[in-house]
């Protein structure tokens, strides 16, 4: 049941159109091919010749023969009705050739054929697959060959417009950049200095390309972009599976280079190209880092306070919990005999307790953390799961709003078609904040919502349809931010859940640890600590 | 192993495009242009270039563009270009076009995705395909099916791999899911393939879990189901019971491809009569339903094979069978009849000649053109039935009888020598047969029927009645002939409107004669002759006897008068003059010696010719039963232990896969080492500074030499070159190429020629090179010339005698060789020409016995391009002992009477 190849060839016995399906050499092919028109005999009624290894089976056209070879126990019946569907397609003017050179009426003849071998071998593709009959009709090989894709079209418009409107905010910004420098005549650096900064090289120029050429060669280039840049990721691991590192590098890049809204935006019309650019990892990455980075130092003792709050969009705390742990991790088994002294906050919300293998009293009396057994050491290596051996934890609870580290307000209000929705954060003075990611699910869109006002960057989710916001460090300069968009006509309760995620170098208790006491005597042991609040939970619903 | 072709476009060299042109339009901006210049690059590639600096351009031009036919053109390119070194290892720059084949599969167009995906079908490079596996997986869920199911052959053809089963460890998991849950009836056949080459398990799992839908299912995965099942029942001949179902499901498919296959994976799976008897049922079923020729000759062929492996099952389809001379085409009718022929019994005897008889009426009141020749192959059939089952003759003989005057003289000459066959093998039936043959010969027309009918008449007329009345019918037919000598004349002088006018008025036979058959004539003659004599012994009046005595020898003298005539343009020819003198001698004076040879001998030697032909036949079939049969000191062939270059034990298991591997040229049977020596021919001289020594292999379509070049100076040369040309229908495959050969080093050098008829080809040659000392000068050796022997592309055939004669006939070429031999006993002479010509005797070796001093035989091959080649030999013993006559030869070409020609007179002298 394989079709070996589908051939045109003159009846002078020349080839003019080959494609094979299954592995031959050419040598075999040729020969093949030269033989078939001495085998077929004039005045015969059908049409199939066989020979010892092969069975050629053809039909004729003017002046050439339309041939399938196949092997000998192929299905003859399968193989007319393929030979017939190639005929027709032959004969029907052509499939892709009317609709891309209108001038050539296309012949049956010698000339006609060799003019369209790739046109005919493109058919030939959708016909047979791997020497299998595809189930198809002429109308159906047609359209494939034209390969008019609705989603393609949608997805230019989209892209269009996406460049309309970056070149719109690029000329509105470069205007208010002209203004402001005639007005205060200094080049800020918060300002929107780095847009002539940040396209040094290759991003400048691609981008370029991009907002000048018409839908035409836009997206070609976007591609080439791309590709410029994951040559880069090739050379340095080969071996990576390409769909984070592909699109980590030009992200990083845009962010290093003076965080303009232009870029994000840049990158936004990149990646709904198509998924190229997959998920902002930024803010998860650090994270994760973070908790996972190797440990190079004997002892690390590391102190976690995880956040589970769940706000009231109208205000008010519907739950508030932390829950904290301090756990030790030993590289060396001959650091295992150690104590620990810790020293905590005045927070009396807080209750400690320790792991049931703990000494109490020593704790409760001097805030000494040490095993029941002198004798026995701390467990040791890596091998234990990151957080390594938990010596104590603890747990707040509260109701009191002026406990939570931030808070955020959201107000989605109606006019017209659209939904404005206002959202600010207030961050309490408490701690300094890191990596502020609130996402914001919103209706399914087609396009990503048009931002008015930011403090900090915002990118369009279009998978999940969510709005991120992100802030990476909120401290005393911005204890409270907003940002305010628009999207079509919503419910308000589409909003809603926010969650939100962050991390701050503080902690509730403000638990320390002052010292590592050696059992054995000697010099007390080199010892790192780590103190972090991460949101478990958090959530405005 | 040899680098596989996937596609052949016809090259115009006449304009050559330059590479920098197609550079050009490569970095231009003119799409148009563009996918011109792409082509072109392709074309030069194809035709052997190598154009490495396009590379780049490509990647730096093209690789962005847009345009749909560009992206699929680029995948072409790609397709075709060589991925790897000479090692063998991917070149590092093809990890350029990663990115690019990625964005393909990420592409919003869905057509991209699918020809990006088909593409990698025939990517063998894992290197490059690696990174773009998630890719591929991703497409699986694609909306639309055209992705979809050439996403599941990507994953089929990467799983592949050697290397595929760490690619993509879950892939047959991934396809299996895939399947659970796709519609789409070409992605659902694509994925069941995929496991049914991967893994097997699987595909039977799903198959058993969705048994009762299968008739329900697309047509293309119908057939895969079939083709599972025969591959699992080969390897596995237990589990057959649980598949049969589903096949005899399958026979009520609305698809005759189904049926089709169903049919043949039921012979393939068993033996058992019902199963064959379905099959063939459905075979028979097809052969009526399907209008399409080119089926009915390929499910004729399949019922052919059925008739020789189990003919008792197929003896109860006769009848079936014969169904199918409905069909109007010869071939078909020719073809049906050749089975049901041998597949006739005495039980189903009455009913097939039945059928035939009616065919045979049909065929008198149509008016197709063809029917002359279907008649005749119903003559034939009938004939062959006659004289398996001389019963039968009797209720078609008369029947037959009555195209004793048809107008194809053909079928009249194959009823009239049946009839011959018939008077002599069934006596009892003599006598109805002559009283029929009496009445009906006045319409016989044709000269060769006639003469024959004439010698039946004068043979088995024995009574009394018969022989006066056979006397009174040929009176009758040469009516006025008897009369006066100048009637005679009188009507002599107006022979041709005679001849054209009265063909059905007046007795056929006597305008025959009077048109100037003298051959015809002295048949009558003898045949009057003979019915004389035997009325002498017949007929107790003397005088009665007398009478028809002088009768006779007034109508012979009568014919001679004609013959020596001036009317005729041609007087009377030696031998029948002879003959009619002799019978006219014979008259006047009877003897019984003469008596004896004339009524006895004659029918002896006819009963001889038949029983030589018996013999002839029992022997083929028993020659034809000993092939089949293994001898008993015979080797044993374990077909598992034989050597197959390269295959694994999976592939050696399937038959189907071998039919797939000759198709594609993959198996190669290995020669004999020995012969391999033999065909080594030294290309230039010891002393030459490059020794060169060429082994050719002769395939059927190709011409491999492999040419081992030796240094023999202490130089290092420098793009050393074999350079080959070819003279007759030979075609270099590849570009030569330059190596660069050490000192007292050795080369290997393969080129691959093209064969396309059979024709004594030329191979020439040089050997290019520069020395190190002298850049600048070339130095040429001329190398021996390779002929390529015709011997190497015919072989043995045999065709019958009347296909022989039609194409002597037809065939153009012709090449005279006069005798010129040592050789002094003719036989020895002949068989010298079969054996250097690789020819075979057509000439049944009864027809060569004998020492006459004259041989005359008909030589008979084809060409592996289906060319025949013709060879008539015709020699003489002189009297001073030496052999002397023709060779003559014809073809349809030219190319193959010459060589043939050249190779008899250079092999004829034959001393060994």
């Amino acid at each position: 049941m394989v079709v070996l190849a589908a051939s045109i060839v003159s009846k002078s016995g020349k080839v003019l159109v080959s494609r094979q399906f299954v592995d031959m050499t050419r040598i075999r092919i040729e020969g093949l091919l030269a033989a078939f028109p001495k085998l077929v005999g004039t005045g015969k009624q059908h049409t199939y010749v066989e020979t010892e290894n092969v069975r050629y089976v053809y039909q004729p056209i003017e002046a050439l023969y339309l041939l399938l070879v196949t092997n000998k126990n192929s299905n003859i019946l399968e193989d007319l009705e393929t030979l017939r569907l190639l005929s027709k397609l032959e004969g029907s003017g052509g499939f892709k050739i009317d609709h891309m050179v209108p001038e050539y009426s296309y012949s049956l003849d010698e000339e006609g054929i060799c003019k369209h071998a790739f046109e005919l071998i493109f058919a030939f593709d959708e016909v047979i697959a791997l020497g299998h009959k595809e189930n198809v009709t002429v109308a159906q090989v047609k359209q494939y060959c034209e390969m008019e894709s609705h989603e393609e079209k949608l997805h230019k418009l989209v892209l269009q417009s996406k460049i309309n409107e970056t070149k719109d905010v690029m000329k509105r910004k470069a205007s208010e950049i002209d203004k402001s420098k005639i007005e205060k005549n200094r080049g800020d650096k918060g300002g929107f200095g780095p847009l002539q900064s940040m396209g040094s090289g290759r991003i400048e120029n691609s981008f370029s390309d991009l907002s000048i050429s018409s839908s035409g060669t836009g997206f070609g280039s976007g591609s080439g972009f791309g590709l410029t840049s994951d040559v880069d990721s090739f050379s340095t691991k080969p071996k990576g599976r390409p769909t984070s590192s592909a699109t980590a590098p030009p992200k990083g890049l845009g962010m290093k280079l003076g965080k303009s809204q232009r870029t994000n935006q840049f990158l936004e019309s990149l990646k709904a190209e198509g998924e190229v650019i997959l998920e902002d990892v930024q803010p998860k990455l650090t994270q994760s880092r973070a908790a996972a980075a190797p440990l190079t130092d004997p002892i690390t003792l590391t102190v976690e306070e995880k956040l589970n709050v769940t706000l009231k969009r109208d205000g008010g705390v519907s739950n508030f919990d932390v829950q904290g742990t301090l756990s030790l991790q030993i590289l060396n088994q001959e650091d295992g005999h150690i104590q620990v002294q810790v020293q905590t906050g005045d927070n009396q919300a807080i209750s400690f307790k320790t792991h049931p293998n703990m000494n109490k009293e020593l704790f409760a009396n001097e805030y000494i953390l040490g095993l029941k057994d002198p004798n026995r050491p701390f467990p040791t290596g890596q091998a234990s799961d990151a957080g390594g051996v938990g010596l104590l934890k603890w747990r707040m609870q509260s109701t009191d709003e002026s406990m939570v580290p931030l808070t955020i307000n959201c107000w989605p209000s109606s006019s017209g078609n659209e939904t404005y929705v206002s959202i600010e954060y207030e961050a309490s003075t408490m701690f300094d904040l890191r990596n502020v990611l609130i996402s914001v699910p919103l209706p399914a869109l087609r396009e990503a919502p048009s931002v008015r006002q930011i403090d900090g960057e915002w990118r369009y989710d279009s998978r999940n349809s969510i709005l991120e916001w992100s802030v990476l460090l909120i401290d005393n300069s911005n204890r409270s931010g907003s940002m305010e968009f628009v999207v079509p006509l919503a419910d308000s309760s589409a909003f809603f859940p926010i969650s939100v995620r962050f991390m701050a170098t503080d902690t509730f208790s403000d638990l320390k640890v002052t010292n590592v006491i050696p059992l054995k005597g000697g010099n007390p042991p080199k010892f790192a600590q780590r103190t972090q609040l991460i949101t478990d939970n958090y959530e405005v619903v | 192993m040899e680098k596989s072709c996937t596609l052949v476009v016809h090259f115009d060299k006449g304009t050559p495009a330059l590479a920098n042109e197609i550079k050009e339009a490569l970095e231009g901006n003119d799409v148009a242009a563009k996918i011109d210049a792409l082509k072109k690059a392709i074309m030069l590639l194809l035709n052997g270039e190598t154009i490495p600096q396009l590379f780049i351009t490509i990647i730096r031009y093209v690789l962005p563009s847009e345009d749909h036919t560009v992206q699929k053109l680029l995948l072409l390119y790609l397709e075709i270009i060589d991925k790897t070194d000479s090692r063998g290892k991917v070149l590092p720059e093809m990890i350029l076009i990663c990115q690019n084949l990625r964005n393909n599969l990420q592409h919003p167009n869905e057509y991209i995705r699918g020809v990006t995906l088909r593409f990698l079908c025939r990517l063998n490079e894992s290197e490059i395909i690696e990174p773009l596996i998630p890719s591929i997986l991703s497409n699986l869920e694609h909306r639309h099916p055209f992705v979809r199911r050439n996403a599941v052959l990507a994953v089929m053809s990467v799983f592949k791999l050697p290397q595929g089963e760490q690619l993509l460890d879950s892939a047959p998991e991934i396809v299996d899911k895939f399947l659970s849950t796709e519609q789409d009836p070409s992605s659902k056949r694509n994925a069941f393939l995929m496991l049914f080459s991967c893994a097997q398990d699987r595909a039977i799992n799903y198959l058993f879990s969705n048994i009762d839908r299968i008739i329900d299912w697309g047509e293309q995965l119908q057939m895969v189901v079939l083709e599972l099942i025969r591959k699992v029942c080969r390897s596995n001949k237990g589990e057959k019971g649980k598949y049969i179902k589903i096949i005899i499901a399958l026979l009520n498919a609305p698809s005759t491809a189904v049926i089709y296959e169903c049919a043949s994976t039921l012979v393939s799976l068993s033996s058992a009569p019902t199963a064959i008897r379905a099959a063939a049922s459905t075979y028979c079923q097809l052969l009526l339903s399907q209008s399409d020729n080119n089926v009915k000759l390929i499910v004729l062929d399949r019922l052919n094979e059925l008739k020789s492996s189990n003919r008792d099952i197929m003896v109860e389809m006769v009848m079936d069978v014969l169904r199918a001379l409905s069909t109007p085409n010869l071939d078909i009718r020719r073809k049906t009849l050749d089975i049901a022929l041998e597949l006739i019994t005495p039980r189903n005897i009455d009913e097939v000649v039945m059928m035939l008889k009616k065919e045979v009426v049909k065929t008198q009141s149509g008016e197709h053109e063809k029917n002359g020749e279907y008649r005749q192959m119903l003559v034939q059939a009938i004939h062959t039935c006659a004289i398996k089952f001389p019963e039968v003759a009797s209720t078609v003989v008369h029947l037959l009888m009555d195209f004793l005057g048809d107008s194809n003289v053909a079928s009249a000459m194959d009823v009239v020598v049946f009839v011959r066959e018939i008077i002599e093998t069934n006596p009892k039936l003599r006598i109805s047969i002559i009283t029929r043959l009496l009445d009906t010969f006045y319409q016989i027309r044709a000269a060769r029927v006639c003469s024959c009918a004439l010698w039946i008449i004068g043979e088995y007329c024995l009574s009394l009645s018969e022989v006066e009345s056979g006397i009174a019918t040929i009176k009758q037919c040469l009516d006025g002939t008897y009369a006066t000598q100048s009637a005679a004349l009188e009507t002599a002088m107006s022979p041709p409107t005679l001849v054209q006018g009265s063909l059905s008025s007046i007795g056929n036979l006597r305008s025959l004669i009077l048109s100037g058959d003298f051959f015809l004539g002295a048949v009558v003659a003898c045949t009057l002759t003979k019915l004389v004599l035997r009325l002498e012994e017949v007929q107790t009046s003397k005088a009665e006897v007398n009478k028809a005595t002088t009768q006779a020898l007034l109508i012979i003298v009568s014919m001679l008068q004609l013959g020596q005539s001036s009317i005729l343009p041609h007087p009377i020819d030696n031998d029948s003059y002879d003959r009619i003198v002799l019978c006219i001698r014979l008259l006047c004076n009877t003897g019984d010696e003469i008596r004896k040879i004339w009524l006895q001998s004659c029918r002896q030697s006819f009963v001889k010719m038949l029983a030589d032909k018996q013999r002839r036949e029992t022997e083929e079939i028993k020659a034809k039963a000993q092939i089949s049969n293994a001898q008993p000191d015979d080797l044993i062939d374990f077909y598992h232990l034989k050597s197959r270059k390269g295959m694994s034990q999976l592939e050696l298991e399937d038959e189907v896969q071998d039919d797939l591997k000759r198709a594609t040229g993959e198996f190669t049977k290995d020669a004999d080492d020995a012969n391999k020596l033999n065909r080594i021919l030294q290309l230039t001289g010891f002393s030459d500074p490059v020794y060169a020594e060429a082994y050719v292999t002769v395939h059927h379509y190709d011409i491999v030499l492999d040419v081992t070049v030796i240094n023999r100076t202490k130089e290092t040369l420098q793009n050393l070159c074999l350079e080959l040309a070819t003279m007759g229908d030979l075609k270099l495959v590849e570009r030569p190429q330059n190596y660069t050969l050490a000192p007292e080093s050795s080369k290997q050098i393969k080129a691959n020629i093209k064969v396309s008829s059979t024709e004594t080809g030329v191979i020439f040659g040089n050997i290019v090179y520069e020395t190190s000392s002298n850049v600048l000068e070339r130095t040429v050796i001329v190398l021996n010339d390779i002929h390529i022997d015709i011997m190497d592309y015919i072989s043995p055939a045999s065709c019958a005698d009347v296909a022989f004669r039609t194409m002597w006939a037809e065939f153009e070429w012709e090449n005279k060789v006069a005798v010129n031999t040592v050789l002094q006993d003719e036989r020895d002479f002949l068989n010298h020409i079969i054996k250097s010509t690789n020819m075979k005797c057509l000439t049944p070796p009864s027809a060569l016995e004998g020492d006459c001093g004259f041989l005359a035989a008909n030589l008979y091959a084809k060409s592996v391009f289906g060319e025949d080649a013709l060879v008539n030999v015709s020699i003489e013993k002189q009297a001073d002992g030496k052999l002397s006559g023709y060779i003559r030869i014809r073809s349809k070409t030219q190319g193959i009477a010459l060589s043939l020609g050249d190779k008899i007179t250079l092999k004829q002298k034959g001393t060994a």
